[in-house]
């Protein structure tokens, strides 16, 4: 029906409007400047992609149905409300038509003013066109936004009288005129014009209704804001039969009336909406602290942060956890890492996520896979706390990753784990930034109720947030967002920290690690000890000393400070790190602002005076023999030397070299060796620190193409003018009479074919194909296309007189009508 | 920024002792962190539930406790600690226990879903009855107690508002002629008063028996005290019979020996847990009379079956009194939910510094194995072990030499072996208290001692809890059992009481080197280090050479 009125209009010769008024929308874009042109391809950079060869491929692009869905989603509730309010307008609508829609018939100041800017988006995505009194919306978008029995419309109106009645019989039509007081007409055309034209008229429709039963307003009341349907039975009770006789409702199917939309409109004062929402719903500052109580908590936690994943990559220095088969960490390693960690599963989710993100954890790709730091992670290690802090929370603004997704199922019901896959959300990066700049906006200090930022969210992007599976990822996003901000140190108690906003919107990372570094705590080169054997860090400890005394003591208690414990087992692993009892006094004595607690050096000189006691050594063979006078032979000939002999009793050597060498060397010596058991071999291992080879983190996955910069926005404005230029100059040809001539079928190449169609939907215009159809049989057709669409060309076919669909491949070429 | 506090991610508070604003921060924490360790520099308290709720019962709100964090603290405070601490304490007084006028005693909200999550569980459901309306329902008032502590297992304590009964009135007023309340004895009763029930905690020697006395007298009504021991349920009543206006015939004694109910009554815990054929045959001392006041001594070592007993005691008022909340079975939460919250907390060396107490000089002397000693301790089997080392030959020179060193004052020497305390006994010529002696020998041993008729006591076990010896002012500790915390506490407690002429008191634990004694004495000389006791080391040749 739609494509009925709208290729009636295209057919209307454009007089009134002069040369100015465009015809096309591809005409409408070549009247823009090459600014406006960049605009739309800003706002809809799946257009660029690949860049059109002109703007009629443009505009083709523009109008198809994944294209208007994906601009239409991304539209804020007002701008899809004027979309919405358009769709049920007449096509074109001019201006004050649809700001009656919007505002009603007794206005709506806030509606009139944030009107005109509604329209100039939509005018700006290529969504609607023509000037202000024809305002066109394209037709997909119509298509998606128009209210049918199967997708209602969020306006909740139903189909107008004309649509209603176009199967209806036309003796129906004129009882109905008859009914509510209007003349009899000769034909049905008539007779809907009649109807609506009573319909729309306010006055006249309230004498009408005034004559209704108060059950039959009832009715009415009902259906008004939708949905407009309602079910009826064979014999319907009077005030639905007093209403469907007079047209106010219309059948729409044996047991379904509809509420005309004109009359819908009537009730509802003009209005297609309930509620129009031209202002987005504020947030504001629920609750306000000083700003240095929001520095300094958030500070506290970005120190939390780092001090975590240390702590966590510390631990799985040697190896962490196995990688599962299908990827990511088992539920029972993330259990652990929680325990590890103290916190809940999904905090301990989001700090493994952030670390991967930030490129410092990955799996080390080797046949039994692990998950160890990366070499990136030594590097982060040896930047300024503030900094590491700043790495962390760009990266985590960035990541597509969502830990929250973490624990919950996917499509097919299995668990995703973390660190595994199918944990990217395109959405998330732009809903983090936003959420937080929506923080931002506030005073510093001051903190949004999130109920109010979610709602705030809902408006900006309805359809992302509103139904299918998907729905609440939005809202869930965003709730996440601001969880973790909070985790993360970017906001304190709600609201955004001065680092925070600093490498939000202000000049960036190097601002943002200035304002932090002097809220973190100073690291300290110096302990307190005391007489229960504990040292207590009041800091964070410079580096060489935290690693010396993690050595020489357990770690009891972390957080602002530190607390160690010594205990006979801690002293004695700095025994066998290589330092003696007195390095270890001299160590103490040098970074303790407290005397040595007397317990502290008792307690090292005892375990330093068992220590060694025992002896433990390598050797890789070992020579024996009952005559100790042999053995100091060989040790005193110089050519033993390379042989690494040492005596450990009387009757025996520990060689270095094995066995092979030291029986070949003593046979040099000219000696008679014979070879033992290798019973007693001694290996040595030794740990080492556990790296990944390099890894790159994993890279954001986008939602859709990247946002085109200006550059390659002038660019590709350029190249599509340049060829509009050469398109719209080689359209002057008349190639087409060729194919006519002598009833052969018209042959173009597949490009041609297809770009051919585009156009003649766009321009409304009737086209000549030649078709085989399935049998191999070949036809000429006369077809209007109103859709061409996955290898498909929906079109109402002159010849057979009915829509039919073709498929592209099929159509042999086509060729536009002589009689233009 | 540069506060005396620094928060720790586990909750626990390190305070800075030399710092300028120490005094004020300790006083802004100590109503809901735990003191945990005192040592010289660095004081740890840790932050607990049970802690917040304390404070809670107290009158403290969250915004208090968040602002004192944040108002001491050095860093940043990690904002998981503080949303965790204003979550927790909005647990408490979600639930309370009020009187009903229809259905007696009601469990009430003042937020649903709490309520509608604590009815569903399993180990409710007995407990309650009819719904009244929404917000309220019925409880059996034989389960107070029950219902208290498995809602406090649930992790919403209970606030119990449903008042005490009087109990029968019974006139006792203290007698205070030549002496008077401390001030923290008396902020003690009052703090207890106030809340209705709860414990008192204060060190040994700090004078609890007077907060118990100055309950009663706030009471007026008849009172059951429980006690660890007869030697502590006569030293009770000794102190009551002479500051209060009680006399001898109007206090009871319920032990082994006697079964005397009287206004006043002192029963032993053990009387009260014996069994008989699977029955408790003195529970109906509860009964017997309309208590009006009930004295835990020693809180800290309530045994289970008390426990049980306490829970049907709810409607009384409960007063439990201990040097310390920590208990080695971890039941902390059952002394809160049955006897009541902390309802005062004196910490020892704030008492100590207001001369109540004596100040202790710790000492470890670690003496050597003899070579044959080091053969049989290496050979002798585990659980041997550790008899041999503790009871080595050598201790028992330094024993003599110590108590050489300080002849002529009054001297206690502890022990958990028999043998080797009969024949330290025998070597210094000092009579031994050990399970065997009857009760009549100890008083009589203990009046001399305390007389100063005799000046060395040998001790075992049995002589720790409860008996009270003002005059010793050296103890020597020559084994222990393995390295119990609340042990070192009450044998700390012997010597720390206030002595007459202001003399030091010195404690010695003698330890075998190298050994597992060593081990355990390391264990119990941690206590005391965290007590805020630096303790010395010395070799036993030092000591023996210096006799």
């Amino acid at each position: 029906m739609a494509t009925g009125e709208t290729e009636r209009e295209a057919y209307v010769p454009e007089d009134q409007g002069g040369a100015a008024a465009p015809r096309t929308l591809a005409e409408a874009l070549r009247a823009r400047g090459d600014e406006g042109l960049a605009a739309l391809l800003r706002a809809r950079p799946d257009l660029l992609a690949p860049v059109p060869n002109d703007l009629t491929q443009l505009a083709t692009r523009a109008g198809t149905r994944a294209s208007v869905v994906r601009a239409l989603e991304r539209l804020d509730r007002f701008t899809l409300q004027t979309a919405e309010a358009l769709a049920v307008a007449p096509d074109p609508a001019p201006y004050p038509v649809l700001l009656r829609l919007m505002a009603g018939d007794a206005g709506d100041p806030g509606v009139e003013a944030a009107l005109p800017d509604a329209v100039a988006v939509l005018r700006d995505q290529a969504l609607v066109w023509g000037g202000d009194d024809r305002l066109r919306l394209v037709r997909t978008a119509r298509e998606l936004l128009v209210p049918s029995p199967q997708h209602p419309s969020p306006t909740g109106l139903g189909p107008t009288v004309a649509e209603a009645t176009a199967g209806m019989s036309p003796g129906r039509l004129q009882e109905i005129l008859q009914a509510v007081g209007l003349p009899t007409t000769h034909d049905p055309v008539s007779a809907v014009v009649a109807l609506t034209g009573l319909f729309t008229d306010r006055a006249r429709m309230d004498a009408l209704l005034d004559q209704a039963p108060a059950d039959a307003l009832g009715v009415l009341d009902r259906l008004v804001w939708g949905p407009p349907y309602g079910e009826v039975t064979a014999n319907p009770t009077p005030p639905v039969r007093w209403l469907r006789d007079r047209g106010l409702l219309l059948p729409t199917t044996a047991r379904t009336v509809a509420l005309p939309r004109e009359v819908a409109l009537h009730l509802r004062a003009g209005r297609a909406h309930r509620t129009p929402e031209p202002v987005p719903p504020a947030v504001g500052p629920a609750r306000e602290y000083r700003p240095q109580v929001v520095d300094s908590t958030a500070a506290g936690q970005a120190y939390t942060t780092l001090a975590t994943a240390e702590e966590l990559l510390k631990k799985w220095d040697e190896g962490g956890p196995a990688v599962l088969r299908a990827g990511g960490l088992s539920v029972r390693d993330l259990k652990r890492t929680a325990v590890l960690l103290d916190v809940a599963e999904p905090v301990a989710a989001f700090w493994l996520e952030l670390l991967y993100a930030a490129g410092l954890l990955a799996s080390d790709g080797e046949a039994d896979e692990r998950y160890a730091p990366t070499p990136a992670y030594d590097e982060w290690l040896d930047l300024p706390a503030a900094r590491r802090w700043a790495r962390l929370a760009t990266a985590w603004l960035t990541a597509t990753r969502t830990s929250g997704l973490v624990g919950g199922q996917d499509a097919k019901g299995r668990t995703l784990s973390a660190l595994g896959p199918d944990l990217d959300r395109g959405a998330a990066p732009e809903v983090r930034r936003r959420v937080l700049e929506l923080l931002a906006a506030l005073p510093p200090g001051a903190a949004p109720e999130p109920e109010d930022v979610l709602a705030r969210l809902r408006w900006e992007r309805p359809l992302r947030g509103g139904a299918g599976a998907g729905a609440d990822l939005r809202a869930r996003l965003a709730t996440w967002t601001l969880d973790e901000a909070e985790l993360l140190g970017l906001t304190g108690r709600g609201a955004l920290s001065g680092h925070g906003r600093a490498l939000l919107t202000g000049p960036g990372e190097d601002a943002a690690v200035a304002l932090l570094a002097p809220l973190l705590p100073e690291p300290v080169d110096h302990v307190l000890l005391q007489a229960d054997l504990t040292a207590v860090a009041p800091g964070p400890l410079r580096r060489p000393l935290a690693d010396a005394l993690a050595v020489l003591a357990d770690v009891e208690s972390k957080g602002g400070a530190t607390v160690y414990r010594f205990t006979p087992a801690s002293v004695r692993r700095a025994l066998d790190s290589g330092r003696s009892a007195a390095d270890l006094h001299a160590f103490l004595a040098a970074h303790s602002r407290t005397p040595v607690p007397q317990p502290l050096a008792y307690l090292i000189d005892d375990v330093a005076r068992r220590h060694g006691h025992l002896r433990v050594g390598g050797a890789s063979s070992y020579v024996r023999c009952d005559d100790d006078a042999v053995l100091g032979e060989i040790l005193a000939d110089k050519r033993s030397a390379p042989l690494g002999l040492r005596r450990l009793a009387p009757t025996v050597l520990a060689a270095q070299a094995d066995p092979a060498a030291l029986l070949e060397g003593l046979r040099s010596l000219g000696f008679a060796p014979a070879a033992e058991s290798a019973e007693g071999d001694v290996l040595i291992t030794r740990a080492h620190a556990r790296r990944t080879p390099p890894r790159t983190p994993p890279a954001p996955v986008p939602d859709g193409p990247p946002a085109p910069d200006d550059t390659l926005l002038k660019a590709a404005v350029h190249a599509i003018r340049a060829g509009d230029l050469a398109s719209t100059v080689a359209r002057k040809e008349p190639e087409a009479a060729v194919a006519r001539a002598d009833g052969s079928l018209p042959r173009t190449s597949a490009a041609e074919t297809l770009a051919t169609l585009q156009a003649a939907v766009l321009t409304n215009s009737a086209v000549w194909i030649g078709y085989v159809n399935a049998d191999g049989a070949a036809s000429q057709r006369v077809i209007a296309p109103v859709r061409v669409e996955g290898g498909y060309v929906t079109a109402y076919d002159h010849t057979a007189d009915e829509v039919r669909t073709y498929p592209l491949h099929r159509v042999t070429g086509v060729a536009e009508l002589a009689e233009e | 920024m540069n506060g005396p506090l620094i928060v720790q991610s586990d909750k626990t508070l390190l305070l800075e002792v030399d710092h300028e604003r120490a005094d004020a921060c300790r006083r802004a924490i100590a109503p809901f962190a735990e003191l945990e360790r005192a040592p010289e520099h660095i004081h740890t308290y840790r932050v607990t539930p049970l802690g917040l709720w304390n404070a809670r019962a107290a009158g403290h709100d969250a915004e208090q406790v968040v602002d004192a964090l944040v108002e001491f603290s050095r860093y940043p405070v990690p904002h998981a600690l503080l949303v965790d601490v204003a979550e927790t304490m909005a647990r408490y007084g979600r639930l309370t226990l009020h009187k009903h006028p229809v259905h007696g005693l009601v469990l009430a909200t003042t937020d649903r879903p709490v309520l509608e999550e604590v009815l569903r569980s399993k180990r409710i459901k007995p407990l309650v009855g009819e719904r009244i309306d929404p917000d309220t329902v019925a409880v059996h008032p034989s389960e107070r107690g029950q219902i208290k502590q498995t809602l406090l297992k649930l992790g919403w304590p209970a606030e119990d508002l449903a008042g005490y009964v009087d109990g029968e009135a019974h006139r006792i007023d203290l007698d205070e002629s030549g002496w008077a309340l401390r001030p923290y004895q008396q902020q003690a009763v009052e703090g207890f008063w106030h809340g209705g029930s709860g414990v008192v905690v204060l060190p040994c020697g700090a004078g609890k028996t007077l907060v118990g006395a100055g309950a009663m007298a706030k009471a007026k009504a008849t009172t059951l005290i429980l006690v660890t021991n007869t030697v502590s349920a006569r030293q009770w009543k000794h102190e009551l019979v002479k500051r209060t206006s009680l006399t001898e015939d109007e206090i009871g004694e319920y032990s082994g020996a006697r079964k005397e109910i009287r206004p006043v009554t002192i029963a032993t815990y053990q009387v009260l847990t014996t069994r008989r054929k699977g029955v408790y045959p003195h529970l109906e001392l509860f009964d017997s009379r309309d208590w009006g006041l009930i004295v835990y001594d020693e809180v800290h070592l309530l045994p289970a079956p008390v426990f049980k007993f306490t829970a049907d005691l709810q409607a009384r008022r409960r007063l439990g009194l201990t040097a310390t909340l920590v208990r080695e079975d971890g039941r902390e939460s059952d002394v809160f939910s049955l006897i009541g919250p902390k309802r005062f907390d004196a910490p020892w060396k704030e008492i100590e510094a207001q001369g109540y107490i004596a100040p202790a000089d710790c000492v470890e002397v670690r003496v050597d194995l003899t070579e044959s000693e080091r053969l049989a301790y290496a050979t002798a089997e585990a659980e041997e072990k550790y008899r041999f080392c503790a009871t080595t030959d050598t201790k028992r020179r330094v024993t003599e030499a110590i108590v050489r060193k300080f002849a002529g004052q009054q001297i206690l020497v502890i022990g958990q072996y028999i043998d080797q305390l009969d024949e330290l006994g025998e070597h210094l010529g000092a009579p031994v208290i050990k399970g065997e002696t009857p009760n009549a020998q100890r008083e009589k041993l203990f009046e001399s001692f305390r007389n100063g008729e005799i000046s060395v006591l040998v001790v075992s076990k049995v002589a720790n809890f409860s008996i009270d010896l003002p005059e010793a002012t050296v103890a020597i500790q020559v084994s222990g059992t393995f390295g119990s915390r609340q042990e070192e506490a009450q044998r700390l407690g012997r010597v720390l009481r206030p002595k007459s002429d202001g003399h030091q008191a010195h404690f010695y634990s003698v330890v075998a080197r190298d050994t597992i004694d060593q081990d355990f004495a390391a264990h119990r000389q941690r206590f005391l280090a965290e007590q805020g006791y630096a303790y010395r080391i010395m070799d036993a040749s030092e000591l023996l050479s210096e006799a």
